[in-house]
């Protein structure tokens, strides 16, 4: 049993934000039926794809987002493909949606709509500034607003420009809290027996990171100083640094660096009146002059080495890996964290491994491969909703749902 | 403070779990379970301060503020105080509506009460380096022996169980092994200036709220409890999915990306009017850039053909960023930004905290929750994670003192007479202040 496996999602999201919530979901055993429209989920058109040459069903973006979900391509712009959704969400405990604000409730499927067919269902509305608001209709993308609500302006050097997050990793913590707001909702749900709808901020999300941003907004309002990308804060022995192959980033700071000091085989700095005690270490000049020893050090080691002495010494501290070298790194190979997930129009490809692990019996099986555009659509009309074939076959001559072509043959043989 | 009706109907109302968590990832998880009703009880030790959870020590030096001055996380008036582990940024945020009790586990009583409070509750959730944690008797299959019904879950660096299972670090050192600074990293400049930060920190938080919640329905369905595990360097990796999928798919490794994005430009953050003000714009088609190529007023650029389509401004996307910044740089960041918006481009200001927290549209939403706290005064705190449209939202607690509940945990909840009580202080366990050993 896992602990979604009788939960279905009807999901409504698409590019990467809102597909990243209901992947989670998937992963620990929902029933996604992903609504695509005609011409499928835009992210489809997303990089990267194998030796780079575009095709819908090879965007490692989608493929990744999409892992465990069933397709179904409905036209909601028709009146009998929005009643297909409906009576999807009759049956459904979760509804998750990535529309700009307003446009479900112009579809006839806002909340109200929604609770009409099923008043215990969740609503999760994922958007960049959320349902209300002067901003809501405003645009957004990964580095917009992890600049508006993040910790943006207190990451890179002092003398550049701000630097955003890798990738879509701002979204993906998004979507990561829309998948916690659904299950919370849903245990709301089923504590009171009715639903509710709840409405997901990226800007409110990324303004939440524990990462500097929390800190520096007490911090703010504790002495009114405005700090910016001053530096870490981090004190002695703490930062970037080369090694003979590559980077390390070691923290240490007045309270640990006896540990480092050790690390680095310099015992009888510790004899010495600047480095014995902690009121001496926190003087600023430490900074530069702890450097003086520790950079000679990492230059002469690897990283794995370096890694391996920092854990075996109790330092903070360890590489900058590049993605190859994680591909390699002992802890995730021998902990068997990536998986290879099989698919037709790609062949197995390494995809991440799940978030949490669960003494769940049997266990979390592995990945299922991202759905085919389509693929599902005759299976989910005949199998959740009991629709004849013939009823099908009309639904699909109006363009009102799209068939993967060899299913529709199957059905219609 | 919230009524006792509001506390009654949040979702996990009811729920009572046990906090062994430090620093930031294991905190910010319990901060979303206490947002949304579960009791959240931290055992603390008057005998050991974990580094940066109420603060960096216990009681630092003037010398030691100063310097750290500039991390945004000092004290209230640069000044310690009385109690500075009651008077920390960071813990007084994501430490509201929970609870302090103080128990010293490494002796024999400790570990009595303990045994008793882990009868008495749903779940614990701890963060520790795994053998410490072990040391102090945390496993599965001793907590699930005492409560059947237990749920524990646990959030180390990088696994209960693997090589690096006693290899400590922060969230700024997963993040790295995960292979995140390597490309945001400047395009220009050396690694030696990747940004270290913890958004793995962020994610675990979430990433644990959630898997917590899903253990508590699965016990409600299968009677017995559940065993979490999540790593945090493998629960931030899916955040990097295009970069592990294109490796797969491609052998390719990308580095030093900055704030390109892989095909769009513009896309960046550029200088504006004042000092450390910046604006970030990102065109994702061709009218997008002719939008901005008519607020700048220089709608010839739009044909210049290096600037031509996507392929073309990418291509040319640093002389394109130099054309960008005259212009910015003569102009308010707010007033681009809006400009931009109002012709449906994507910008926005980068903020620093101190316009955050006036930001209109926030204002407008009721994020902001004000918190009245002791030892530090009243101040805005971010809201909820989310809105949800039945539940009351009433502002929380301010964040627990140094055991401050420990009338509630010892005489209401476990029963301890006076005396006994008398003696665990005695005995070191109980109390608000930490003990003049620690630093």
């Amino acid at each position: 049993m896992l602990p979604l496996d009788d939960v279905r999602v009807v999901d409504l999201t698409h590019y990467a934000m809102g597909p990243f919530a209901t992947r989670v979901l998937a992963d620990y055993g929902a029933d996604v039926i992903k609504i695509e429209r005609p011409g499928g989920d835009p992210a489809r058109r997303l990089g990267p794809f194998p030796k780079d040459e575009p095709h819908p069903e090879r965007s490692g973006a989608f493929l990744a987002l999409n892992t465990g979900k069933r397709s179904i391509v409905v036209d909601l712009k028709d009146a009998n493909g929005r009643a297909i959704v409906l009576n999807l969400v009759r049956d459904a405990q979760i509804v998750v949606e990535s529309f700009a604000p307003g446009t479900l409730d112009r579809l006839g499927l806002g909340y109200e709509a929604l609770r009409g067919v099923n008043p215990r269902v969740v609503l999760t509305s994922v958007s960049n500034f959320g349902q209300t608001g002067p901003y809501r209709d405003w645009k957004g993308t990964d580095l917009t607003l992890y600049g508006m609500g993040g910790p943006m302006i207190s990451q890179g050097d002092p003398s550049r420009e701000p630097l955003k997050t890798a990738g879509r990793a701002p979204g993906y913590q998004v979507g990561y809290a829309a998948a916690l707001a659904s299950a919370v909702g849903l245990t709301q749900s089923e504590r009171r027996g009715r639903g509710e709808h709840l409405d997901v901020s990226a800007f409110e999300v990324l303004a939440h990171s524990i990462d500097s941003r929390l800190g520096r907004l007490l911090g703010y309002q504790y002495n009114g100083r405005i700090v910016g990308r001053a530096g870490s804060g981090l004190g002695v022995g703490s930062g970037t640094y080369p090694c003979a192959d590559g980077f390390v980033l070691i923290t240490s700071g007045p309270a640990r660096l006896g540990l480092t000091i050790r690390m680095i085989g310099r015992e009888d700095l510790l004899e010495q009146p600047e480095w014995a005690t902690l009121e001496a270490r926190s003087h600023p000049d430490r900074v530069p002059e702890f450097d003086a020893y520790l950079l000679p050090w990492t230059l002469e080691h690897t990283k794995e080495e370096i890694r391996a002495a920092c854990q075996k010494h109790g330092v903070l501290g360890g590489p900058l890996n590049t993605t190859a070298d994680l591909f390699v790194d002992r802890n995730f190979v021998e902990r068997g964290f990536f998986q290879t997930v099989d698919h037709p129009e790609t062949g197995p490809l390494t995809y991440p491994g799940y978030q949490a692990r669960f003494n769940t019996e049997p266990p979390l099986p592995l990945r299922r491969r991202a759905p085919l555009l389509g693929e599902h659509t005759v299976e989910v009309l005949r199998d959740v909703l009991g629709m004849a074939p013939a009823e099908i076959e009309r639904l699909r001559d109006a363009g009102t749902i799209g068939v993967r072509e060899e299913v529709r043959d199957a059905v219609a043989g | 403070m919230p009524s006792p009706a509001d506390e009654r109907d949040q979702p996990l109302a009811g729920v009572r779990i046990l906090d062994l968590t430090v620093v930031w990832a294991g905190p910010y998880a319990t901060m979303h379970l206490a947002d949304w009703g579960a009791e959240i009880i931290r055992i603390e030790s008057l005998h050991h301060f974990a580094s940066f959870t109420r603060g960096t020590v216990a009681r630092p030096s003037q010398a030691l503020i100063d310097t750290s001055a500039t991390s945004g996380m000092g004290y209230p008036g640069d000044r310690a105080g009385e109690h500075p582990w009651n008077r920390s940024p960071v813990f007084n945020h994501h430490g509201r509506n929970k609870r302090s009790m103080t128990l010293d586990l490494t002796s024999p009583e400790g570990q009595e009460v303990f045994e008793r409070l882990v009868a008495e509750s749903d779940g614990m959730i701890e963060n520790n380096l795994p053998p410490h944690a072990e040391e102090l008797g945390i496993t599965w299959e001793r907590l699930s022996g005492i409560n059947p019904r237990f749920i524990l879950m646990r959030v180390p660096g990088f696994g209960v169980e693997g090589p690096y299972r006693d290899y400590r670090t922060f969230g700024n050192h997963m993040e790295a092994i995960a292979g995140h600074p390597v490309i945001r990293a400047y395009p220009d400049l050396g690694l030696d200036y990747a940004p270290a930060s913890v958004p793995a920190d962020a994610a675990s938080g979430v990433g644990g709220a959630l898997a917590f919640t899903l253990a508590l329905r699965q016990r409600e369905r299968t009677g017995k409890g559940v065993y979490v595990e999540l790593a945090t360097a493998e629960n931030y990796v899916p955040f990097l999915s295009e970069f592990i999928l294109d490796y797969s798919m491609n052998g390719r490794v990308w580095q030093q990306m900055g704030n390109d994005h892989w095909s769009l430009a513009p896309h960046n953050a550029y200088p504006c009017q004042g000092s450390d003000r910046w604006v970030t714009v990102a065109c994702r088609d061709d009218a997008e850039w002719e939008a901005l190529c008519g607020l700048m007023g220089r709608p010839a650029l739009a044909t210049d053909p290096r600037f031509l389509d996507m392929t073309e401004r990418h291509a040319h996307r640093r002389e394109l960023d130099a054309e960008i910044a005259t212009w910015t740089r003569e102009h308010d960041a707010h007033w681009i930004a809006q400009q931009l918006q109002a012709r449906g481009v994507a910008a926005g200001v980068v903020l620093h905290e101190s316009e955050l927290l006036r930001d209109r549209h926030l204002d407008d939403r009721g994020y902001w929750q004000t918190i009245e706290h002791p030892e530090t005064g009243t101040q805005r705190h971010v809201g909820r994670l989310w809105r949800a449209s039945e539940t009351p939202h009433p502002a929380a607690r301010h964040a627990p003192m140094l055991g401050q509940d420990n009338d509630y945990v010892y005489r209401d909840l476990l029963g301890f007479t006076d005396e006994e009580i008398r003696a665990f202080a005695a005995a070191g366990h109980i109390g608000t202040e930490y003990d003049s050993s620690v630093p």
